[in-house]
């Protein structure tokens, strides 16, 4: 018994050893027990002892014990099991296990004992609920189905709950399991309460991949928790496997077909095929394969994006042909947003709403909204294959009599989900009317009209607000609001008062509900001429004395629109004087003048303006004009097109002030207009659109007195004042050597365009054809600038001025508009005679005075000038013509220069006498020069030869026959300087006639020569003319136009011919060569100082 | 004169024997010719146009079907229409007759068919209007195209010799609009359906470019 209940309460123990933590020391304790329990076991087999004794109930009703037979024990042995129950039942039995009805609460023994000659002895247990296990019949499941586009299972089963307690718990465990591999795809539980009944359950799965694509095993358990059950509960068995596999057909075989999803969820899709499938796609994007079963592969696809409107195509493609399916992603309805119900007739109500967020499915996918009421219950539908864009959905819901408040749902459901927004209305307070139609309009009297419209709507329970535009030219638009008292679609009538007789108006109305909530349209506009009346005001009068003051001219203004009430056909125009009224014709529009010859009496004229309707009231003024003595012309300027005038108030006035205004260029009378002010005014803005700047008006303050008017005030003046368009006219009325007059003349009222203010005088030297005086106000230093601020003042003496000296003068006028145009002119002041006689004088006496004392300085010092320059006999030390370097001379006979060793003296031969001797006996002197032999052959006859060292060179006249024709005694010299100095071709020198060196005998001066370079001898030379008073002879020309008869050297190497020598102080010719070449030419009969310094021939 | 030439023309272009109404010799015929042979230009020209139209529709049908209808790898399987086939490779080598029979009876299997086609893209592409109208006008002309083939078979006296006819129209449309065969594949009989017009209306063209004076025009 005890082992029993050991066995009975060991396992427990164990298993809530094994939910504890065990202690080492509490698992070698359990490890003792088992040890002898095994011990125990093997004793008591030993001995015959029953086993294993268990019992489980699956339905608390009945205990079904089952323990195993004692070794030994053949089947078919009998045994007798006794219950201690209530009733101590005991049963024979041949087999291993009894079912016993649920015992009692509490211990119970169990006996059992094998009979008939099986050793052994009663087997005894104790038998408690505790010790029985409930556990349940697996469930049946009753249905199981699928629904294959939507990849979803549907599970029934029965919960058998009426085998159970009531309130019992439930725990269902469902497993799916999927081939080829039997994997398990989902294992799911849930619990449910029993009731007592049998209840049909229901469970839905969906699948990630497509049911189609492999068989679905569905197997379900169930676990029973009744509470009044103190035994161990167990899970049932699974029940069996229930499966779903798809039939193909001959078509589809990529699946899910036409699926719709949510817009970035993760989909699979396959394809179910016999033969070998190549590729997979969705749109252009391949997909690797997932292989399935057999030939079927699958793809996964995460993240879809929105479809385009005909769905995502996903294509696979096998070896013979291509399947495919189309997948719609998008997004299930976005909330209606702005929904909003009104009604423009109280018939029907519109509904309005916007769609928020597009689903980007269209088609049979697009969102139905379903507009429900919930106190009707009634519902309207919409539906619509396209998507709208940027527009707002609507429905019309009928309403029903005598229903206000609607409690509105719109739904919009699509297949990826719903959304719905409700609104609360009372439809009468949601009123907007249609827009009013059929207006017309209808004449009552002058001011007052009829509108009359048809509004469509059944407003009978309500009032409408309707408001009317009236608008009228040149003013504002005016909005008048009225109530009228709604009907069933009637037309409307309103009276429109205060309305101006003989004006065009324009109406529209349109119409609201006393609970406001939206303007209807607004009507068409309608047009509408008011009937005339009579003028309501006078004309504005004035008059004016004609210039010979014998007739009075009358005007009046026309009336404007709003006081003529209508079209003015005439006026009336009368005078009246203490004894009579003498009514004029009647003057007809648009004639606004009359003009009345009158005494000198006193008339009071009288303006009355007519139209179709009548006369308007007399307007009358006065002819007297009282006269002022104290009367002053005044300036004023205005502002924009305004003039402010101002005065002070003259309590005796007692009408009115009046101010008239004209231009004052214009003949009198002369009248623009007037202004009429109240007599208690001090002032007024004349405003006109005439007004021009620049033009000068006059305007007059008349002060009416006693029905009299007195012209107090004169008043010239600009609306704006501008610059003269003219310069002043200026003319020079005088002027001296030092001082110039100007005058200049007024510039014309239209031409000065503002009160004059000054001018401007500049003033400068300057020729006429120089550039303008520029930048006059920039304040140049040479221009003068006189601002003449008398305007009186017409003259002007410009002092300190240059004689003889060009002046520029401008002349401008300014205003305070600004400065004028210029006006200039040129005058040259006149000469200075006594300072240009003084000019003169004093250089000439200067000049005079110098050539005195310069002649009496050197006759007192000539002998001392002689002998310092022109020596008679000049010191040959001195001579640089003789101090040529051996070396020059060497190598040529050409070059041999003077010698003095052994030169025999020379020898004058006079060849030929002429009546004017030279003076040859002055250069006779004893030269150390040698004779030179071929010259004296070459033309023994013509030449008197003065040679100092000819022997080696040899001279030669260029052209005889010129001498013989000249006929004169010639000096010729033998030219040194030749050999140094390259001179002009001798083609151009055989065109020269020769030319006499010296036109005189007597020694001619040796020529110094440099032992430079010919060029550079010039050159030094060129600088020796200007430095020294001594000069070389060097010109040749020169002096080859002095005589035809020169001598020429036919040296080849000697192509100048050079005369004289620089020591000698006998040469006849100037010393100094002239600055030019055509002097020496000149220098026979011209005055030079060189005269002063030339011996006479005599001397 | 006129006449004559006719007759030459015909007997040249034409394998067939000559039908009654072409015979030379029946004085009932000849006011008939002149619009014959208008008639036949006056097709010929039709089908001229449609040819050009029907690759506008297909341009339009793909272009509005979503990747990978169009590209250039893509070739759906050419399924076959219930009461409508595809001309037979052997169709050039019939009579021509025989031949506008046959383009007769696919053009009156086709607007049925088109018609379709343009219903169930009012579904799928419901923006998209031009397809739709020219899935409508296609329909349209196809039906007066496969009438004006009538009128010259009828003046060829082939009329009563037509064909089997096709399938009635809502058959063959059923077969386009069977949603159960699922979307995709009614986009590729649809593509099919737009594609046999195509072919059917070209093939019309060039049957009747035959009998044309002239021949192929």
């Amino acid at each position: 018994m005890m082992d029993v209940c050991l066995w009975w309460r060991q396992p427990s123990r164990m298993v809530d050893n094994r939910r504890t933590k065990m202690s080492p020391n509490f698992r070698w304790l359990l490890s003792v027990l088992t040890l002898l329990h095994l011990i125990m076991q093997i004793n008591s087999q030993k001995r015959g002892v029953l086993r294993d004794l268990k019992c489980t109930t699956n339905n608390l009703q009945v205990w079904d014990c089952a323990w195993k037979a004692p070794l030994g024990a053949s089947h078919g042995t009998v045994n007798e099991v006794c219950i201690e129950d209530r009733f101590h039942s005991c049963h024979r039995l041949e087999k291993t296990n009894i079912k016993i009805p649920a015992l009692s609460p509490g211990d119970h023994e169990v006996t059992i004992n094998y009979l008939h000659g099986f050793e052994s002895s009663p087997s005894k247990f104790i038998l408690n609920e505790k010790n029985v296990s409930l556990i349940p019949d697996p469930p049946e499941i009753l249905n199981l189905s699928a629904d294959f586009p939507t990849s979803t299972l549907h599970l029934k089963w029965n919960d058998k709950g009426s085998a159970f307690p009531p309130h019992s718990d439930a725990v269902w465990e469902i497993k799916v399991l999927r081939k080829p591999s039997m994997e398990l795809v989902k294992l799911m539980s849930f619990n449910t309460t029993l009731s007592g009944k049998d209840i049909v359950h229901h469970w839905n799965w969906t699948s990630d991949l497509p049911l189609e694509c492999a068989t679905h095993y569905v197997g379900i358990r169930r676990y029973i928790d009744c509470h009044h059950f103190s035994g161990r509960k167990e899970w049932s068995d699974w029940s069996l496997l229930k499966n779903i596999s798809w039939t193909p057909n001959s078509e589809t075989k990529a699946f899910p077909q036409d699926k719709v999803i949510l817009v970035g969820s993760n989909i699979t899709f396959c394809c179910v095929s016999q033969t070998k499938v190549l590729s997979g796609q969705i749109g252009k994007t391949f997909c690797p394969l997932i292989h399935l079963h057999g030939e079927s592969v699958a793809i996964h696809i995460q993240n879809i994006s929105v479809s385009e409107n005909s769905g995502t195509n996903v294509v696979f493609t096998t070896e013979d042909n291509v399947y495919g399916t189309v997948v719609f992603a998008g997004y299930p309805p976005d909330v209606p947003q702005k929904l909003n119900c009104e009604t423009h007739d109280l018939k029907e109500i519109i509904c309005s709403w916007n769609p928020g967020k597009p689903t980007g499915l269209v088609g049979p996918r697009n969102t139905n909204y379903t507009l429900f009421e919930s106190f009707s219950g009634k519902y309207v539908i919409f539906e619509r294959f396209e998507t709208l864009t940027n527009e707002s959905y609507q429905l019309l819901f009928q309403m029903l009599p005598n229903q206000e408040i609607h409690n509105f749902t719109l739904t919009g459901r699509n297949p990826l989900g719903q959304a719905e927004s409700t609104i609360l209305v009372n439809i009468t307070e949601r009123v907007s009317p249609r827009t009013p139609t059929s207006l017309k309009v209808k004449d009552i009297n002058s001011t007052v009209v009829t509108l009359s419209w048809h509004l469509p709507g059944n407003f009978a329970k309500i009032n409408l607000l309707c408001q009317i535009e009236i608008y009228k030219d040149n003013s504002k638009q005016e909005l008048r609001n009225v109530a009228i008292k709604g009907v069933e679609d009637s037309s409307y009538i309103v009276a429109v008062d205060k309305l101006n007789p003989y004006t065009i108006y324009t109406f529209r109305i349109r119409c609201s509900t006393e609970t406001f909530w939206k303007w209807s349209k607004w009507s068409n506009e309608k047009q509408h001429l008011t009937v005339e009346a009579i003028p309501s005001k006078a004309p504005d009068t004035w008059r004016e004395w004609s210039s010979d003051g014998k007739n009075l001219i009358i005007f009046w203004k026309p009336l404007p629109i709003s006081e003529a009430n209508g079209k003015i056909l005439s006026y009336n125009v009368s005078c009246s004087s203490h004894e009579e009224t003498q009514s004029l014709s009647e003057i007809l529009d648009p004639q606004h003048k009359a003009e009345i010859q009158l005494d000198k009496n006193d008339y009071i004229i009288s303006v009355v303006a007519k139209n179709s309707v009548g006369s308007s009231p007399p307007s009358k003024i006065a002819s007297m004009e009282i006269p002022n003595d104290d009367l002053k012309v005044e300036q004023a300027v205005g502002t924009g097109k305004r003039i402010l005038l101002t005065w002070h108030h003259d309590p005796n006035m007692t009408c009115d002030y009046v101010i008239k205004w004209c231009n004052s260029s214009r003949s009198e009378p002369c009248l623009m207009d007037w202004k009429k002010v109240p007599s208690n005014s001090t002032e007024t803005v004349i405003e006109s659109d005439q007004f021009q700047p620049g033009v000068r008006y006059n305007f007059f303050l008349y002060g009416c007195r006693n029905q009299g008017y007195q012209l107090l005030r004169s008043i010239i003046g600009y609306i704006e004042e501008l610059a003269p368009i003219v310069a002043p006219n200026f003319t020079v009325e005088d002027t001296s050597a030092d001082s110039i007059l100007v005058k200049w003349e007024d510039i014309p009222v239209e031409e000065l365009r503002g009160f004059l203010r000054g001018y401007l005088f500049y003033f400068q030297k300057g020729e006429r054809d120089m550039p303008k005086m520029r930048s006059l106000e920039s304040g140049h230093s040479d221009i003068k600038i006189k601002n003449i601020t008398d305007i009186s003042q017409k003259t002007l003496r410009i002092a300190d001025l240059q004689g003889k000296t060009s002046y520029h003068l401008v002349l401008r006028a300014y205003t305070d508009g600004g400065l004028g145009p210029e006006k200039s002119m040129f005058v040259v002041t006149k000469e200075n005679s006594v300072g240009l006689i003084i000019a003169i004088l004093i250089p000439v006496a200067v000049a005079v005075m110098v050539g005195v004392v310069t002649s009496v300085l050197c006759y007192r010092k000539r002998e001392w000038i002689k002998e310092t320059f022109y020596p008679d006999i000049p010191n040959p030390e001195n001579c640089k013509a003789l101090q040529f370097q051996k070396s020059i001379c060497e190598g040529s006979n050409a070059l041999k220069t003077l010698e003095m060793n052994p030169c025999t003296p020379n020898n004058v031969e006079v060849l030929e006498s002429r009546s004017i001797v030279p003076k040859i006996e002055d250069t006779e002197i004893i030269s150390p020069v040698a004779e030179c032999p071929e010259e004296s052959e070459a033309d023994p006859e013509n030449h008197v030869v003065v040679s100092y060292c000819p022997p080696i060179i040899e001279e030669e006249l260029a052209n005889p026959a010129a001498d013989e024709a000249g006929g004169t005694s010639q000096v010729v010299y033998i030219d040194i300087q030749s050999m140094y100095q390259p001179q002009a071709k001798p083609e151009e020198e055989a065109d020269i006639e020769p030319v006499v060196v010296a036109a005189v005998a007597g020694y001619k001066p040796q020529m110094r020569l440099p032992i430079n370079s010919a060029v550079e001898e010039t050159a030094a030379e060129d600088d020796t003319d200007k430095t020294a008073g001594y000069r070389p002879q060097v010109n040749v020309n020169t002096w080859n136009l002095v005589s035809p008869d020169s001598p020429r050297s036919t040296d080849s190497n000697s192509e100048v011919v050079s005369f004289g020598s620089p020591c000698s102080i006998n040469s006849r010719q100037f010393l100094i060569p002239p600055k030019d070449e055509d002097s020496p030419k000149s220098s026979g009969g011209g005055w030079s100082f060189t005269n002063f310094f030339q011996n006479k021939p005599n001397d | 004169m006129h006449w004559g030439a006719h007759t030459v023309h015909l007997g040249k272009c034409n394998p067939l024997p000559v039908a009654p109404p072409y015979d030379p010799q029946s004085d009932s015929s000849v006011s008939l010719l002149p619009h014959l042979e208008a008639k036949i230009r006056q097709t010929h020209s039709l089908a001229r146009l449609l040819t050009k139209y029907a690759e506008q529709l297909l341009e339009e049908y793909v272009r509005h079907q979503g990747d990978p209808f169009g590209l250039p790898g893509f070739s759906p399987p050419r399924l076959p229409v219930a009461g409508l086939s595809a001309p037979a490779p052997t169709h050039a080598g019939l009579p021509v007759r025989e031949r506008l029979r046959l383009d007769a009876a696919a053009l009156d299997a086709l607007p049925g068919l088109l018609d379709a086609v343009r219903r169930h893209q009012a579904e799928l592409n419901p923006s998209a209007p031009r397809l739709l109208r020219r899935l409508e006008d296609a329909a349209r002309q196809a039906r007066a195209l496969g009438a004006a083939v009538d009128t010259v078979l009828a003046a060829l006296g082939a009329l009563g010799a037509r064909g089997p006819g096709p399938e009635p129209a809502a058959a063959a449309a059923a077969t386009v609009t069977n949603t159960a065969a699922g979307i995709f594949s009614a986009k590729v009989l649809g593509l099919r359906v737009c594609g046999l017009y195509g072919e059917w209306v070209s093939r019309t063209e060039g049957d009747l470019g035959q009998l044309v004076p002239g021949g192929l025009a």
